[in-house]
């Protein structure tokens, strides 16, 4: 036990301790007390005129999108103002009374037929969030037209609270010209949000969906801007708030694009909305995409409409069983068909099991037996070298080489010519892989279903049934088979400018397949795809061009039993110098000769400057 | 009921504290019902009445406490502090609600549970239990080494959150109960003088580098006075020097957008379209004010939503609009009485433990008073740290409920005995 004594000396000191602590705080209250005083006695003036006759409002400056255009500098994708009618929180009546009064008038406000202009829930729905949303507008008609935006701003004496907010959205001048390739915006989506490529974003924020419009978006978007201002009773702005620098929006980068606006026109008018199928046009020299189709096509307008009408024209593209809204030049996935008889013969040459002047035992008499199948041949061509098997698209010629050569050759050649299971990388999102199958990979893919792998497969993979391309692997493949120098990524980009016009960001062609083989190699595919055009009972004599030589393969796909094929058709101009690779497929259609290479051939006209003689 | 019997320290009960926490809390009430009222929503959805329900609450628990012997208080100190490190880690690397910002939440379905908030109670208690029985000594530098770690490691986890704020509030807690457990003024002062020579030195104006200059001569002098231990002396004057010299070595290497954030945070009025706005917004409702206010329901800055937090961390700037400096200063009166009446419990005993919780617990209220009031006038960074009893959440009402109930509690126990 303490004694009482120490027990009181330690009471003194704590006693006083605690004084000390006290005293301290009357210190520090006594300072928040200054501060106080000097606030709301010294400065009363100033904060009573700034809180009483100005009333100060932030408004997010939003920045202007970048543009995007083609590469001789025609715009493709530009703003329009769009006027949007909101509610201002802070600025309606307090009053139930009162807010009802602004309710009913707007009901009241009656466009020329005499409908009213405002639907009544959209309305209410806006004035549920005004409890809730207080620091910036609640839209509840977006896209009025001037006339609108004429009687609101007439009637604004009875409106307090009801404000006229001017946004920009996109507008794409030519409707559904390359729609898929420029993709569209719309109003960032709750899974985006979550998504780490989209932090610092904010609901409500436009965003690009898909094609140009999604893989740019950072660089389109700029740095947006904020200002203070003063508003008056109604809510309305009177000036700047003075003594406070606000940020300028900072617009955003411009998109220079490989596409030649006149070769996708003409692409465009070459392949009917109706039809399904896909076109791309490639400079095989460094990988810019001239032109890319993929049909039935959509209008990225619609996403820029007031909401209902959106919903209508997103409800029609959605729920379509043609899918359009698929870009089938990157997404679709298809059998090479005989367009991928140049890979077999290509990889024959190369390794020494076929040449120039090889035969082989059968001669073609409408089929071939292998074991206790037979393959049959569209045709009867009897006994054939390389290029003429290539000329005539003969099968049995390609089931004996396919044979000889082997699958691991084959896949080998193609694959260094662009095709295959890794992605090409263009510079737009929804590109899928194909796939060059081989014993193991067979296996694997098919192990559910239980195939195995035969020998017997090789038959149809030599001509090109059983793997999987997409119409833009095609076009590379030809054109870099064509030039022998190399295979270039596929891209859209050419240079980002800033608001001066600047370049800012240029595109650096990249080769990332090897793309090379041997001279003979390459003399005797290019003899093959010539006949294909250009000799007599080519399949692709549809496709020639007067005065420059093209060189072409066409392919047939089979996909289903008793459907017309898949009409393939890739061609490369001029075949001496190669300017430009153009691949084009049209589902269902017939034959790639007679389908398609009509198609490729306009589009190769345009390129070429010249009259259609029809 | 006299005033004489009201002030009597021989009741079991101090009916003064009671009655004051009460006011605090009514006027806390009237604050939250002018910054949020609207006409549409069912009172029992609005934020006046959800308050009153966290208030009785915190009543409930409060008078629970009131038959808490000193003892058990003891001895569950150390497995509550324990009991908090694991939820604060448990929040940090487990189960944050990444979706509500930074993760300060377990969410246990019926209610969301805020570990920091726990971390401030079980942190006094322990730390008050340790310095209760270990009295800490300049001259005994390894007095510190259990206290220290004690510390550090609740205000790491805290301050990696991140919830600074709150971290600084372990601190203040830390530094009086040293100023209780043995430690003069003058060692308080040469312990903070290292951070506030960063403070002073960071930027390279003339008019701190002369701030800065008498802190080195107030140091020297105090060491001089103090007559410490050499080493300590030469520690405390080096850290000192090396903390000003570094922090403008550090300064200078930022780049100037990494500069612009520590003035936004320090001075916020330097970015008025950022954290600046906030406080510009609240200095202007607290000074239209004026002498007297606006009055009731009046309060157009308020009333125009222009402060995006008024009924939480800038609810005395409702207050400062709507009853001008008479309506502030009368609340500062009252907390003034309401810290005076709180740490007068540790006057009833010699039990150093007894001393500490108190102290400790009005330091955690003066704390959030002060940074509070001062960041709505902006006078400190904003930061946010609620207002007890005045402003609107029912994790901190809690709290302060419950502080409330350990000093209803330790005056009740003295007495008793």
């Amino acid at each position: 036990m303490r004694s009482s004594s120490t027990d009181n000396e330690i009471l003194q000191r704590k006693n006083w301790s605690v004084l000390v602590y006290m005293v301290g705080v009357v210190v520090l209250f006594g300072v928040l007390l200054i501060r106080l005083f000097v606030l709301q006695y010294v400065h009363y003036d100033e904060n009573m005129r700034r809180s009483d006759n100005n009333r100060l409002r932030r408004v997010d400056l939003v920045a202007d999108r970048g543009f995007i255009y083609d590469r001789n500098g025609e715009v493709l994708v530009r703003n329009r103002p769009s006027y949007q009618i909101a509610l201002q929180a802070g600025s309606l009546p307090r009053s139930k009374s009162g807010k009802d009064s602004v309710f009913r008038n707007l009901l009241k406000i009656r466009n020329k037929s005499g409908e009213r202009m405002f639907d009544s829930l959209a309305v209410d729905t806006a004035f549920q969030r005004s409890l809730w949303i207080k620091n910036r507008p609640i839209r509840f008609y977006e896209d009025a037209s001037q006339e609108q935006v004429a009687v609101v701003e007439e009637h604004s004496s009875e409106l307090p609270g009801v404000v006229t907010v001017i946004e920009s959205r996109r507008e794409y001048p030519y409707g559904t010209l390359a729609s898929h390739v420029l993709g569209y915006t719309s109003e960032i989506t709750e899974d985006q949000l979550k998504l780490p490529e989209y932090e610092g974003y904010t609901q409500g924020d436009r965003v690009g969906q898909k094609g140009l419009e999604q893989a740019y978006d950072k660089d389109f978007r700029g740095k947006d801007g904020v200002k203070l201002v003063e508003v008056n009773a109604s809510g309305r702005e009177v000036g700047l708030f003075q003594g406070v620098d606000g940020q300028d929006p900072v617009p955003g980068l411009s998109l220079v694009t490989t596409i030649d606006l006149k070769l996708q026109k003409a692409a465009e008018a070459a392949i009917p909305d109706s039809a399904r199928g896909a076109l791309v046009a490639i400079d095989p020299r460094n990988g810019e995409i001239l032109a890319m189709v993929s049909s039935p096509r959509l209008d990225p307008n619609i996403f820029s409409l007031k909401r209902r009408e959106r919903n209508k024209g997103w409800a029609q593209v959605a729920l379509d069983s043609l899918r359009p809204l698929t870009n089938r030049a990157i997404s679709g996935t298809y059998p090479p068909a005989s367009v991928f008889k140049l890979v077999t013969a290509g990889a024959g040459l190369e390794s020494g099991l076929l040449s120039e002047n090889k035969y082989y035992p059968k001669p073609c008499s409408g089929g071939y037996q292998y074991g206790n199948r037979y393959q049959k041949c569209w045709g009867y061509h009897g006994n054939l070298n390389v290029v003429n098997a290539l000329r005539l698209s003969c099968d049995v010629f390609f089931y004996q080489a396919g044979l000889d050569i082997d699958m691991e050759r084959i896949n080998e050649f193609g694959r260094r010519f662009g095709l295959g299971e890794e992605l090409l990388g263009v510079d737009i999102p929804g590109e899928r892989a194909g796939w060059l199958p081989d014993s193991v990979s067979f296996n694997k893919r098919n192990k559910r279903n239980g195939w195995q792998w035969a020998r017997g497969l090789i038959l149809n993979l030599s001509i090109g049934q059983g793997q999987i391309v997409t119409p833009l692997q095609q076009a590379v493949l030809v054109g870099a088979l064509a030039t022998n120098k190399g295979v270039y990524r596929p891209h859209f980009m050419k240079e980002l400018r800033d608001a001066q016009g600047n370049v800012v960001r240029r595109y650096e062609p990249e080769i990332i397949r090897p793309g090379k083989m041997k001279a003979e190699t390459h003399r005797v595919l290019m003899n093959a795809m010539d006949s294909v055009v250009n000799h007599p009972g080519g399949t692709g004599k549809r496709g020639a061009l007067p005065g420059i030589k093209v060189g072409a393969k066409t392919g047939s796909g089979e996909w289903k039993r008793g459907e017309k094929t898949h009409a393939w058709y890739a061609a490369v101009a001029p075949l001496e110098n190669p300017e430009i690779a153009v691949a084009v497929i049209m589902e269902a259609a017939g034959g790639g000769g007679s389908v398609s290479a009509p198609i490729a051939k306009k589009v190769l006209m345009a390129y070429f400057n010249l009259e259609d003689s029809h | 009921m006299s005033s004489g019997k009201l002030l009597d320290s021989s009741l079991k009960i101090d009916w003064l504290f009671i009655g004051l926490v009460v006011s605090l809390m009514a006027c806390g009430l009237v604050l939250v019902y002018s910054a949020t009222i609207m006409d549409e929503i069912p009172f029992y959805r609005t934020y006046w009445f959800k308050q009153l329900l966290h208030f009785l609450g915190g009543f409930v628990v409060a008078s629970l406490l009131v038959f808490v012997k000193i003892d058990w208080l003891k001895r569950a100190a150390v497995p509550l502090y324990i009991v908090s490190l694991i939820l604060l880690a448990v929040v940090l690397f487990v189960a944050g609600d990444v979706v509500k910002g930074a993760g300060r939440w377990i969410d246990l379905g019926l209610f969301k549970l805020q570990p920091s908030e726990f971390a401030k109670i079980s942190y006094l208690l322990v730390i008050s239990y340790w310095l209760s029985r270990h009295p800490v000594s300049l001259y005994k530098v390894k007095s510190f080494a259990v206290p220290f770690v004690l510390f550090i490691v609740p205000f790491g986890l805290v301050l990696k959150q991140p919830d600074l704020s709150t971290a600084l509030t372990f601190i203040a807690v830390t530094l009086v109960g040293f100023f209780f457990a043995g430690l003069t003024l003058t060692d308080v002062f040469l312990m903070v003088s290292p951070v506030v020579s960063v403070l002073f030195s960071h930027s390279q104006s003339i008019g701190y580098e002369i701030l800065w200059g008498l802190l080195i001569c107030a140091v020297v002098f105090a060491l001089v006075r103090r007559r410490l231990p050499k080493v300590l002396t030469v520690i405390f004057l080096a850290a000192n020097i090396l903390a000003g010299y570094a922090s403008s070595m550090v300064w200078n290497m930022l780049e100037p957008h990494q500069q612009k954030r520590v003035n936004t945070f320090l001075d916020p009025m330097s970015d008025p379209m950022g954290d600046g706005y906030q406080v510009l917004q609240s200095i202007t409702a607290i000074g239209s004010g004026g002498v007297s206010g606006k009055g009731f329901g009046n309060g157009t800055q308020t009333n125009l939503s222009f402060l995006p937090e008024e009924h939480t961390d800038f609810i005395f700037s409702v207050l400062g609009e709507q009853f001008g400096f008479v309506g502030c200063a009368v609340i500062l009166v009252l907390f003034a009485l309401f810290l005076w009446r709180a740490t007068s419990v540790c006057k009833l005993t010699p039990d150093p433990f007894v001393t500490l919780v108190t102290m400790g617990a009005s330091t955690i209220f003066l704390f959030h008073i002060l940074v509070n009031i001062a960041m709505t006038i902006g006078l400190m960074p904003v930061t946010g740290l609620p207002l007890p009893f005045l402003s609107y959440g029912g994790s901190f009402a809690l709290t302060c409920m419950v502080l409330v109930g350990f000093l209803l509690c330790l005056r009740y126990q003295c007495r008793r005995r």
